[in-house]
């Protein structure tokens, strides 16, 4: 009984934990993106890491890399409101300014993690050279949306 | 009376003549002229890489056989007002077509045009000074190997008394040293001597590094105390960052980290190359490892500056 009460406390202020990621989502945006891109660099650095030899090569780590990519590639446009050019962001005014080039910098970027998707099949896929062929190019993506819509720094 | 008046005319008159003679453009002896001559265009291509020419000559976002069209007409929006790059493609009328190798070679190094007009350290001279006759001749030889763009680049838009270019000569005198920046690698550091001078060379001269990494002063020279050591971006928004190796910061890179940057555009931790860096980093990938090499190695032997990156 008392282990019990205490899972549902515990279930309780997990779900309110959630919640309020969930609120905070909508209410920081910059918080949210800046988590979203913090996870590319994770993705980045697993699957960069691989192909430079550092890390030793399995599918199920290249399809975390992929799909996390993907995930990211779908969704981090969302957390870009107007207004929400801050100091503490490194977005540059172009995101704005610029909105419809901004837009076709994701899209590249979704559609290279797409196409990484598709062929990583189910269980990822299957050597570094057939990793290689898929997430170069998602990689590819990242320094041109760098050059004209982030800030140097 | 009139006596006193004369004086002080005498003296103000004395002291124009002076200033106009300071603010000469200056130009390269006749024995460094002689010795200059129309190099290899295929060696000069990779001085074209390692000068960044393409970055400011080329249209904004050319890329593959347009970065060799070098039209000009790149804005850069400066405190000082607005540079707009020139055409430097081999069109006789709008280009640098009718130059010769020591009209080519005293722009780049003194900063003084054919007709003998003080040119804007927007074009980073005060870098290029520190070219070797035989990389200016063999630059001269690629670019005349590129084709023609025809048009003139629109002027440069600057207020007074920047759009003075007579008074360019006087901060030239202040500013325009072709003597390397950094002597020696800094002590404690090893460093093969023979890299280090590549690396200095490349980074100091064609390379143009300080041009945006190091701060300026008011009157836009180049702060030597605090060389490489970050500064507010001169265009656009943000900041250069400090590639000394400070403790906390750049010194955490190593001479294989910032060769693969070079190279790859990634950081140790993958971020990626962004802003003016993109172009820059372009034409590092473009050149032997060995330069790449060359420059980490110079980096690594910097003087730190400051006790924070960024």
């Amino acid at each position: 009984m008392h282990i019990l009460r205490k899972a549902v406390a515990l279930s309780l202020i997990a779900g309110l934990g959630l919640a309020g990621a969930v609120a905070q989502a909508a209410a920081d945006p910059i918080a949210t993106r800046q988590a979203i891109m913090s996870s590319v660099g994770a993705a980045a650095g697993l699957g960069g890491g691989m192909m430079k030899g550092e890390i030793a090569y399995t599918p199920a780590a290249g399809k975390a890399a992929i799909t996390t990519m993907r995930a990211a590639s779908l969704s981090y446009g969302n957390f870009f409101p107007a207004g929400s050019d801050h100091a503490s962001s490194d977005a540059a005014d172009a995101v704005w300014n610029d909105a419809e080039g901004f837009a076709a910098q994701l899209a590249k970027f979704a559609v290279a993690a797409a196409a990484a998707a598709e062929a990583s099949g189910k269980s990822g896929p299957a050597d570094i050279d057939a990793f290689k062929a898929v997430f170069g190019p998602v990689l590819g993506t990242c320094k041109s949306c760098h050059e004209t819509y982030r800030k140097q720094n | 009376m009139k006596k006193a008046v004369i004086a002080a005319l005498v003296l103000v008159l004395a002291g124009a003549g002076i200033g106009w003679g300071l603010s000469a453009p200056t130009r390269m002896s006749a024995q460094d002229a002689a010795l200059l001559k129309v190099g290899d265009a295929a060696r000069g291509e990779l001085v074209f890489w390692a000068g960044g020419c393409a970055s400011c000559h080329a249209a904004k976002s050319a890329n593959g056989e347009d970065l060799f069209r070098l039209g000009g007409g790149l804005r850069l929006e400066t405190p000082f007002g607005v540079f707009v790059a020139p055409n430097i493609s081999p069109s006789q009328a709008d280009g640098i077509g009718a130059w010769s190798l020591v009209d080519f070679a005293n722009a780049m190094t003194h900063g003084t045009s054919p007709d003998g007009e003080n040119l804007y350290p927007a074009f980073p001279y005060t870098s290029y000074a520190r070219m070797s006759g035989t990389d200016l001749g063999d630059l001269f030889a690629f670019l005349n190997s590129l084709p023609a763009v025809e048009g003139k680049a629109a002027p440069h838009e600057l207020g007074f008394p920047f759009n003075i270019r007579r008074g360019l000569g006087l901060w030239k005198r202040l500013y325009l040293d072709p003597a390397p920046v950094i002597a020696a690698p800094e002590s404690g550091v090893e460093a093969d001597r023979t890299l280090w001078e590549r690396g200095r060379y490349l980074a100091e001269g064609p390379g143009h590094c300080g041009e945006c990494h190091t701060p300026r002063d008011f009157a836009g020279g180049l702060v030597l105390a605090d060389w490489l050591g970050g500064a507010p971006a001169p265009t656009g928004e943000g900041k250069i960052p400090n590639i000394t190796p400070v403790e906390g910061g750049f010194g955490s890179w190593s001479a294989a980290d910032i060769a693969y940057y070079l190279e790859s555009g990634f950081t140790p931790e993958y971020d990626s190359v962004g802003g003016e860096m993109v172009h820059v980093q372009e034409n590092m990938a473009r050149l032997p490892a060995s330069d790449r090499e060359a420059i980490a190695a110079y980096l690594k032997a910097l003087p730190p500056v400051g006790t924070t990156s960024n």
